[in-house]
């Protein structure tokens, strides 16, 4: 597959505060969908903005399908842009805000109206066609502005949050037809959240951003399996972590406990990190532990655990019978380590 | 109740400053003029029936009009892009910059003018750069074209300051979604700019309008007594030939026209949004 976008140490600055964005590079398959994960504030708005032409980059190249267009404006790049706020043109109708982008290119009146009704009939909206959009409901506007910048035919779809502004129970369903759409159409596609389910569910490959850098891009597996900075295994997924200080390769030791680990550094202070689902509990392990509080969350229950170590989450059965209280062990397997330079 | 109770003051001020002179006007206005010009108590529309068979009330009244739709059209149209800009300015910079565009509301009048002097009178700055580039020298002043210049620049700020109250709708994203669109500069602002300013620009229309239509500072100072306008007129009337009758009974028949214009505008249905 070859890379649609690349993004070159791209760098923004807004006035003397750090850098928005800061050395960014990144590459997007064909047809694959990249979220632009991180808190609010990380840069992967100013990303997006930055691909979109709406921001000026300072430094640093946007290369799509090989053609460098750090310096086009918007209107020259043909990228098909789903606003936060969805900006749907309040007087027009759901078909002349559709059909807007066609005009601008200048297609005759039959060709558009046909790509129009394309477009609205891709997200089902085709007997809506003549409403406002102050008449239509917050899912409704959000596939009409889907719908606006797939009608363009565009280089790339850019989606900013585009599910935030849903209720929750919307929010799945929509999820899973922008995902399906994407498909169909093999649309590059570019999303922001700052929702880790979000990204893990819905992309090929998510970027995690902090403080306008690229922590790390990956499928959301590698995120998940194989964080590569400690940022990630703090961020993606839930995750417990405790101090440890390596003894030899291979071993750390944290308030007297001897682990085994895999990939430690040589020798020094280390963070070590551990999902929930990856720790076992029994009548005998490796850390004396005890259950400080239980989460019931349906198949699952989530458990905090009051160990020598500090507080450890694990994730068990439901019907395991665990209650607050219970005294235990649990073993930390060295495969469920991960391991960073403290 | 208590919003009755707290209006009660306003309301005072109001009855005393501006319905009560007004009272006093249309009184006067039902006296009439005897032939030797001294004004005789009655209580008919003798004098209303003059002024309206009178032909130069309706040329008064078509200048004025034509002055005024003039001025406030240009206003609204060179204020339009003053609030924009102010619009799209960084946050800590729009306080600063309405301030300095409303700015010259805090002139008075007189003193405007006196600045429009400088720049417009026979010797002033545009003439000496006219006169420097070997062109004919321009009258700006004591006439028409000056009225309008004065008439205009007066009105503005009340256009801008309309125009930022009535551009909540125009979200900046909005121009930013045109643009990725493919829409460029112009098409944005035909198309989805100016469209939304409308309801904004009629607003800001009716009301420099109306301060226009009223207006008598930048036509007597500004006119150099060669413009005539119904507030000067007025003014003329009462003052001058001393005809209080013929003065009051102008005054009522512009509050009148003043009031029907606002009832017509304020009767339009708001356009379809």
């Amino acid at each position: 597959m070859d890379d649609h976008l690349v993004l070159e140490r791209l760098t923004k600055r807004f006035g003397a505060n750090p850098p928005a964005v800061d050395g960014l590079s990144l590459a997007v398959p064909r047809g694959a969908l990249l979220a632009l994960l991180g808190p609010s504030g990380c840069g992967k708005t100013t990303t997006l903005r930055l691909v979109a032409g709406l921001e000026r980059a300072d430094a640093g190249r946007v290369v799509v399908g090989g053609r460098d267009v750090t310096g086009l404006p918007p209107e020259a790049r043909n990228m098909g842009v789903v606003f936060q706020s969805y900006a749907l043109f309040p007087h027009m109708s759901a078909a002349a805000n559709v059909g807007f982008g066609l005009e601008a290119r200048g297609l005759p009146r039959a060709e558009r109206n046909t790509r129009i009704a394309e477009a609205l009939t891709m997200v089902g909206l085709s007997d809506l066609a003549d409403r406002k959009p102050r008449a239509l409901s917050g899912g409704q506007q959000q596939r009409v502005a889907l719908a606006r910048a797939l009608a363009i035919r565009p280089e790339l779809l850019l989606l900013d949050e585009p599910l935030s502004a849903l209720d929750a129970q919307l929010r799945d369903g929509v999820r899973e037809e922008i995902r399906a759409l994407q498909r169909r159409l093999g649309t590059t596609a570019v999303f922001v959240t700052h929702d880790q389910a979000e990204a893990l569910a819905m992309a090929d490959l998510v970027a995690v951003m902090d403080r306008g850098q690229l922590e790390q891009c990956g499928t959301p597996e590698d995120l998940f399996e194989r964080p590569a900075t400690p940022f990630v295994a703090g961020f993606v997924g839930r995750t417990s972590r405790f101090a440890a200080e390596v003894e030899a390769p291979g071993r750390v030791r944290a308030k007297g406990h001897v682990l085994e680990a895999e990939g430690t550094p040589p020798r020094g202070p280390v963070q070590v990190f551990i999902r929930p689902h990856r720790i076992r509990l029994g009548g005998e392990g490796q850390i004396p532990a005890r259950v400080a509080t239980r989460t019931y969350e349906g198949a699952t229950a989530l458990v905090s655990l009051d160990t020598s170590l500090g507080l450890l989450q694990a994730e068990v059965p439901a019907d395991l019978g665990l209650r607050e209280g219970d005294t235990l062990f649990a073993t930390l397997p060295p495969a469920a380590l991960r391991v960073f330079p403290a | 109740m208590t919003g009755w109770l707290l209006a009660a003051p306003a309301v005072a001020v109001m009855a005393l400053g501006f319905m009560l002179p007004v009272l006093v006007l249309a009184r006067i206005s039902l006296n009439r003029t005897d032939d030797l010009g001294a004004m005789q108590p009655d209580l008919g529309l003798a004098t209303y029936d003059k002024l309206l068979s009178d032909p130069f009330t309706t040329e008064l009244s078509i200048s004025t009009l034509g002055l005024a739709a003039g001025s406030a059209a240009l206003a609204v149209a060179l204020a339009l892009p003053v609030a924009l800009t102010i619009r799209a300015a960084p946050p800590r910079w729009r306080g600063p910059l309405a301030l300095a565009a409303v700015a010259p509301l805090l002139v008075s009048g007189t003193a405007r003018v006196i600045g429009w002097l400088a720049i417009l009178g026979d010797e002033g700055l545009i003439n000496m750069l006219l006169g420097a580039l070997g062109l004919p020298e321009q009258r700006l002043i004591n006439n028409w074209t000056g009225v309008r210049i004065g008439l205009t620049e007066s009105l503005m700020p009340y256009a801008v300051l309309v125009l930022l109250a009535g551009l909540g709708r125009l979200d900046p994203r909005l121009d930013e979604a045109a643009a990725t669109l493919g829409a460029g500069r112009t098409r944005t602002f035909l198309r989805v700019t100016l469209p939304l300013a409308a309801p904004a620009l009629a607003a800001a229309f009716a009301l420099t309008l109306v301060l226009g239509i009223s207006a008598f500072i930048t036509p007597r100072l500004m006119g150099g007594g060669r413009v005539f306008v119904v507030a000067t007129e007025i003014f003329d009337l009462a003052l001058e030939t001393v005809d209080w009758p013929a003065a009051a009974a102008l005054a009522m028949l512009l509050l009148l026209a003043l009031g029907a214009l606002l009832a017509l505008r304020s009767a339009l249905p708001e356009r379809g949004r």
